[in-house]
């Protein structure tokens, strides 16, 4: 049978013998596991021996294209990834807006790539058609990512997609992530360490064989009707023009658009969310830089720097270097605190750790990534440093989860205080902390409840599940929400969209829903999907993610704990009363979520019923 | 099929290449952006419009355009 939206081949590469083998995509798999991140999930679980060491050469990158990637249904165009990460030690997903290169990949005929072992020497994988090589990566190990993709670019003429690592990736920096056509960030929590530990520089992708729909017909349909609905919405422009600067002023609006140059956007997305930047007065006049999303550019200004010209040029050197720019500035505010109470020598501290100057954070960064003094025990992130200054450093640290800094909560960069699934998916997911997987349906904003039933609709929630979520009084109002429950559908709907490859981000999730994704699948695909298959294939994902990490030994009272710091009176509120959170609360939220899963709600390890049901009996 | 004449702005193109998929669509029945007869060139970080001598301004890309790179004017005639 050929489907439709599949490119139909998986690329298996072999680092260590340098072969290469293309395995045609059985069609069975690709339904169970929808493709993108389902897929990846499946083929990660396949290739991976438990207890395998993030950095050995058997820990398997997977990397996939969603099904609906390549056509132009409105932000099509994710990759993502599953590897087990170095900083978590779990295996996890990582994601990033594909920019061209999933696109690509898809136009070359692949879906996945499944990469194994470690070249004896700096490679790059080049995929350009049926035309699959290794290439020599010598003259690119050294560079920064963008140098990395502009070499590349000047041989491969674009839209080639780029992967790229920088410096931080090639010294296994533990937060060291990978970058998309330089734009796009990829694994938070090590996943450039990864492609490092591999001898893999780069991955360019270029194609021509084109997707194909296998029921156009019904496709443009459905095409029709999306994009009626984003034409209309009425603040299609605002997104496009200020994006998340209007969420997060750090900057005033008229000093964002001055500096701004161009928006970018992934292949086939209507509202972009990236944007190139030139600075256009000051010390640093006429820096141009291009970043996966303008808010991540003044990061720094929440750490205390004053000039956002400073901080956009920080983060510029952190992507150039391919570091994560939130585990380097908590990591910074920490080594400053464990100087100033004399844990950290005086004469290795050099020069003085000063998160609001620009010329000590430029030098830190590149310590972190070249591994210079210091910067060496800072490359191994959190549990590194409190690992090499004993119980006291253990003591002066921020809230930490699977050993890394979570950015939304109490202390953290986006210092929010109300517990919702975005904040409590950032102990949930087995990546580690973030907030990806879980934005809907709370995300930051407070939301009104009686938007809730509308919007777990959306995310494909049953009719009859979800009184159960919105607890209500007696007059019939909503007056709660079960987080834990609710996070649930968080990550079907997450899985859901990550194996189509549609992005999760608000802007364009909120014009998708779940029985549009069916039928959009199904026109795509031939395959018959109603919309309770769909939700099936994305529950067989996420519990067999799950279960990769219960085979790796992960458990509730080590993986699944809220850090003591997200309570007391500086702590996490309740998301409708907004009394302080207790530990009760919740462990009972992660019962609850355990429960909704049909897991264990004690263990967190899935019923035999429930793998029954996925037809994953027999999996540990 | 009407034509018209297509307005290029290329400081607004994102590179996104709704142009690109919708042509080929329609002329090549399948999603290819390598067989558009408009072409976005990546030049640095910024990016140029151009079409191909097959093109026939039908204007389709331009409807699909949602950033306002391409416009297709109502004056007709190529
Ligand atoms: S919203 Fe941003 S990340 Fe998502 S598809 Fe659009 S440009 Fe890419
Ligand atoms: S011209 Fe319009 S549709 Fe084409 S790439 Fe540029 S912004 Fe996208
Ligand atoms: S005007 Fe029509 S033929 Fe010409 S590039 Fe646009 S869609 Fe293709």
């Amino acid at each position: 049978m050929t489907l439709g939206g599949f490119a139909g081949t998986i690329l298996v590469v072999d680092l260590t013998r340098g072969v290469i083998t293309k395995e045609p995509l059985d069609p069975g798999l690709a339904r169970d596991f929808i493709g993108g991140l389902g897929l990846t999930v499946k083929l990660a679980y396949d290739n991976l021996g438990p207890g395998t060491d993030a950095l050995a050469p058997e820990n398997p990158i997977v990397l996939g294209a969603g099904t609906l990637v390549g056509t132009d249904l409105p932000a099509s165009s994710r990759l993502f990834s599953i590897t087990k990460l170095p900083t978590s030690g779990t295996i996890g997903w990582s994601g990033a807006g594909g920019v061209t290169f999933a696109c690509m990949l898809k136009n070359a005929g692949y879906d996945q790539i499944v990469i194994k072992g470690r070249a004896d020497r700096p490679v790059y994988l080049e995929i350009i058609d049926d035309r699959v090589t290794l290439r020599d990566a010598s003259p690119l190990w050294g560079l920064g990512v963008s140098a990395t993709c502009e070499a590349l670019w000047k041989d491969y003429e674009r839209p080639t997609g780029v992967v790229a690592i920088g410096q931080g990736g090639e010294n296994l920096v533990k937060f060291s992530m990978a970058y998309v056509d330089r734009i796009a960030t990829l694994g938070r929590g090590g996943f450039g360490a990864v492609m490092g530990s591999k001898n893999l520089k780069a991955i360019v992708a270029r194609g021509s064989r084109g997707v194909s729909v296998a029921d156009r017909k019904g496709y443009k349909a459905l095409r029709k009707s999306i994009f009626e609905r984003m034409r209309a919405y009425p603040h299609l422009k605002e997104w496009q023009e200020m994006g998340l600067i209007n969420s997060f002023p750090f900057v005033e609006k008229e000093t964002y658009l001055h500096i701004k140059k161009r928006r970018v956007a992934c292949v086939s997305c209507p509202i972009g969310c990236k944007d190139v930047v030139e600075i256009r007065d000051g010390d640093l006049k006429g820096q141009v830089v291009c970043s996966s999303s303008a808010i991540n550019l003044f990061t720094p200004i929440i750490y205390g720097m004053k000039d956002y010209r400073e901080a956009i040029k920080l983060i510029a050197d952190l992507d150039e270097y391919g570091l994560d720019m939130f585990e380097f500035m908590g990591l910074m505010v920490f080594a400053k605190a464990l100087a100033e109470e004399g844990l950290i020598p005086r004469d290795r501290a050099e020069p003085q750790i000063a998160v609001e100057s620009l010329g000590s954070m430029e030098a830190w960064a590149g310590k972190i990534a070249r591994r210079e003094g210091l910067g060496d025990v800072l490359a191994d992130g959190f549990p590194g440093v409190i690992e090499a200054f004993g119980e006291k450093a253990e003591a002066l640290a921020p809230a930490l989860v699977k050993g890394m800094h979570p950015y939304a909560g109490p202390g953290a960069a986006l210092p929010w205080h109300l517990f919702g699934t975005m904040e409590l998916g950032q102990v949930l997911d087995p990546r580690g902390p973030h907030v990806g997987s879980s934005g809907s349906p709370t995300y930051f904003a407070r939301r009104p409840l009686e938007v809730f039933p509308k919007h777990l609709d959306r995310m494909g929630v049953p009719e009859d599940e979800i009184a159960g979520l919105l607890p209500r009084g007696d007059e019939g109002e909503i007056t709660g929400l079960s987080v834990g429950g609710l996070l649930r559908h968080s990550h079907r709907w997450f899985a859901i969209l990550g194996s189509l490859g549609v992005c999760a981000r608000a802007q364009i999730n909120r014009f998708y829903s779940a029985s549009f994704c069916a039928q959009a699948y199904e026109a795509v695909t031939g395959i018959e999907t109603p919309v309770s298959a769909l939700r099936e294939r994305a529950d067989r994902a996420w519990t067999l993610l799950r279960l990769a990490n219960l085979r790796e030994g992960f458990q509730r009272e080590r993986e699944e704990v809220l850090p003591r710091k997200w309570f007391g009176d500086r702590g996490f509120q309740d998301y409708v009363s907004e009394e302080p959170l207790t530990v009760g609360e919740s462990e009972q939220m992660i019962d609850d979520y355990y429960r909704e899963w049909d897991w264990d709600p004690k263990t967190g390890v899935p019923t035999q019923r429930a793998l029954d049901r996925l037809g994953l009996q027999g999996l540990k | 099929m009407s034509k018209y004449r297509i307005l290029t702005d290329d400081a607004k193109c994102t590179g996104c290449l709704r142009c690109q998929l919708a042509c080929s669509q329609a002329y090549q029945k399948s999603f290819n952006p390598s067989a558009a007869r408009v072409r976005v060139d990546f030049l640095g970080v910024d990016c140029a419009i151009r079409f191909t001598e097959e093109c026939v301004a039908c204007g389709l890309c331009a409807d699909n355009c949602l950033y306002g790179a391409l416009e297709k004017s109502a004056e007709g005639g190529a």
